[in-house]
């Protein structure tokens, strides 16, 4: 990932101006940017009414909700609203593979592009001090955690930016109306691809149970992961949660609760980028992001394929090609 | 008052688990900070005021087994089954099987139930006074206050709970009990009460059960300015919790305000998780499954929400809440409007986790400033909803 060339305030204002225009012109009814959080460490999906609100709308590296989860199925409110967003590269290909199963209308959609140059992990940030964090700035590579007494540490950006900001081919969005800013290099180097994945895949069965267990007794099954995944929009209807028919169990065990993520994982395959939103989501913990990367590591190796990278491509699984990669081991 | 040298911790912790499972906060291979079983060794952790999940699962379990179940053959055929190894084919004609002698009983089937009892003594450590508030409003739900129902399996785990809670002594931007009748230094519920000052930490016995733990000899009486020194720590973290609202008046405001537009506004970002109750010390709602595999299986409750879709699914396939405002404005409604009706009381401690760990930061202290206001309170009319532009931001500018 390439180091920030601190641009942050002018795409901030630039996404300003283009969600007010928007809503001067009548063409969306709210905007879905981020805003500030209860305190400096955080930033907050934000929803923008009128234009002479959208000064509360902000840009930086913290900004890591990917906001196209509130146009999955159902969830947008009311149903026919029409809707102004902005996204980031890897937010685009969630809203990609929406818009390859045309479950958005793009119609009713205005989507401004936000080049990114990397999201701060904020839940490895907000660890280097037992007591509360409450500031987190960035600038140029380095970023300044401030607690509740007033001291600061400075740590460097580039170990604390999220996993897969670090391996990110596709800073750019792939689908925007309009680009708030110049778009960012797309960096030749990256960190290696599959890294986390290889480290786990090289473990032994028994370790890889016993952290399997581990990471899957902590769940307590409040379904943030899949109502804050953009391409998992069952809504009202999961199967996980349903009783009628009851098919998984809602006994809350290591077991179980591995059973629910398979589920999951397997439900968004092709669709899912890993942007790691349902990770960010888990009140827990639980490196799910890691599930979905597996996942995407498969999919790259097995069939070459590539969530959400292009409008014509159609899901993985929803084509059949007798000459695809796979199909010729 | 008593003092406990902070070089007499683990033993004190040992000692309480010579009688008792010890739960108390530590952290898990991920950093995170949760109530664990504590073993002879393992490292408490003090210094980090809140644990992610409030301990409730200790008394109010999230999978709890009521019974177990299953179907057993008897009489003649299962004397049969037996002697052929129960591979008796499913296609063996009936009329080969001859009737029952005389006196004997014919082949039936019979329902086999187990009631699971697991009420283990157990002592909550290190809990923080907003924490044990929680198990004492939710002892009115189970505890059969004014006549209501009384459950047996929370009543059971509750009654062999000790809570040893523990003064805040720093308060987080999102803590808020004092503006929800609590305190730091909060007693409600809590057995003994630790507050920590400089070489140790102060107790203080609340009830028969906290003064039998003060036996521990480990204990030194309070020396000179010690008990001074607790009021001081207790002191300083209420000061520093600027209530966020006044409480007066909220159940009404809620009342009033029920069919205000400013909840559709509030709840936009809302993605109808169960984080917020699952992580607080408060809520109790359950579910109950029959969980089987062919033949034999377990009655369990679970935990519930508010937010999920068959919380108010009726059988008849209507569901009173089926858009996400609705579920959004019962779970404050029921917090600080159809609960106090009931009991008195409120259903929320001030601990602020629902804020923290919600995965886009719902606001609880916004939703009550915005919509806990009663109309006849009003100086001046409501802000229109409508002009109020960016809903989602915190703080003042609605």
């Amino acid at each position: 990932m390439s180091p920030a060339n601190g641009n942050y305030e002018e795409v901030e204002q630039r996404i300003r101006e283009l969600a007010r225009t928007a809503l001067e012109e009548g063409r969306v009814d709210y905007f879905i940017g981020w805003t500030a959080g209860y305190n400096e460490s955080e930033v907050i999906p934000g929803f923008v009414r009128s234009a002479d609100r959208v000064d509360a709308l902000v840009w930086n590296p913290l900004a890591a909700y990917n906001l196209t989860a509130f146009l999955k199925r159902k969830m947008p409110d009311p149903p026919q609203a029409k809707i102004g967003l902005a996204v980031k590269g890897c937010d685009s290909r969630t809203l990609v593979s929406l818009l390859q199963e045309e479950l958005v209308d793009r119609e009713r959609l205005y989507v401004v592009g936000v080049p990114c140059e990397g999201i701060v992990n904020r839940r490895a940030v907000s660890k280097v001090f037992a007591n509360e964090v409450v500031k987190i700035e960035v600038e140029d590579d380095t970023i300044s955690v401030t607690n509740q007494d007033g001291e600061t540490k400075q740590l460097a950006r580039e170990e604390y930016l999220l996993d897969h900001c670090r391996s990110c081919k596709y800073p750019n969005p792939r689908y925007f109306d309009d680009l708030a800013g110049e778009a960012v290099t797309e960096p030749e180097d990256q960190a290696p691809m599959w890294r986390e994945i290889e480290e786990f895949e090289a473990l032994p069965e028994a370790e890889k149970d016993r952290l399997m267990a581990e990471a899957f007794e902590k769940c307590i099954r409040c379904y943030a992961c899949i109502n804050a995944c953009p391409v998992c929009y069952c809504w009202d209807n999961c199967v996980c949660r349903a009783r009628q028919p009851k098919l998984v169990s809602q006994k809350v065990n290591a077991q179980e609760n591995l059973m629910f993520q398979m589920v999951h994982m397997f439900h968004v395959a092709g669709r899912c980028p890993s942007c790691g939103n349902c990770d960010r989501a888990c009140p827990v913990e639980i490196p799910l992001y890691l599930l979905h990367r597996k996942m995407n590591k498969e999919l790259k190796e097995m069939l070459d394929f590539e969530p959400g990278i292009d409008l014509e491509q159609k899901p993985v699984f929803q084509t059949f090609d007798v000459n695809d990669p796979f199909g010729q081991h | 008052m008593k003092f406990l040298p902070q070089d007499q911790l683990e033993a004190f912790l040992a000692h309480l688990a010579e009688s008792a499972i010890v739960v108390a906060p530590q952290r898990d291979q991920d950093g995170v900070l949760f109530f664990q079983p504590w073993e002879a060794g393992a490292e408490v952790e003090f210094e980090q005021l809140l644990t992610r999940q409030s301990p409730k699962d200790y008394v109010f379990r999230q999978t709890e087994t009521y019974l177990k179940f299953g179907y057993q053959m008897k009489g003649k055929a299962a004397a049969e089954e037996e002697e052929v190894g129960g591979k008796k084919s499913k296609d063996e004609p009936a009329a080969e099987e001859a009737p029952p002698a005389e006196g004997e009983e014919p082949a039936h089937e019979v329902l086999q139930v187990e009631t699971v009892e697991d009420a283990p003594e157990q002592v909550i450590f290190g809990l923080r006074p907003c924490d044990a508030r929680g198990y004492y409003q939710m002892d009115q739900v189970f505890g059969g206050y004014g006549g209501f129902y009384y459950d047996p399996y929370y009543m059971a785990k509750r009654e062999a709970t000790t809570l040893v809670a523990l003064t805040c002594a720093q308060p987080w931007s999102t803590c808020f009990c004092t503006a929800v009748y609590g305190s730091p230094s909060g007693t409600d519920g809590v057995d003994l009460l630790l507050t920590g000052i400089e070489g140790g930490f102060t107790a203080e016995a609340l009830t028969e059960r906290g003064e039998n733990l003060l036996g521990f000899g480990g204990f030194a009486d309070v020396g000179t300015g010690q008990a001074d020194a607790a009021q001081t720590v207790k002191d300083e973290a209420f000061a520093a919790i600027d209530p966020p609202f006044e409480i007066e008046g909220v159940p009404q405001g809620l009342r009033d305000n029920f069919e205000d537009p400013a909840w559709h506004d509030l709840q936009m970002r809302c993605i109808s998780c169960g984080t917020c109750t699952y992580v607080c010390p408060n809520c109790y709602c359950f579910n109950i499954t029959d969980e089987m595999v062919e033949k034999s299986g377990e009655r369990v409750r679970t935990w519930d929400n508010c937010f999920n879709p068959g919380y108010t699914l009726e059988t008849s396939g209507h569901n009173p809440r089926e858009q996400k405002f609705a579920r959004f404005r019962n779970r404050f409604s029921h917090k600080f409007w159809y609960y106090p009706e009931k009991y008195d009381s409120l259903l929320c401690s001030g601990c602020g986790r629902c804020i923290r760990y919600c995965p886009t930061k719902i606001d609880l202290r916004e939703v009550i400033r915005t919509l806990g206001r009663p109309h006849a309170a009003e100086a001046a009319p409501a802000e229109d909803s409508e002009a109020a532009g960016v809903h989602a931001q915190t703080g003042e500018d609605l």
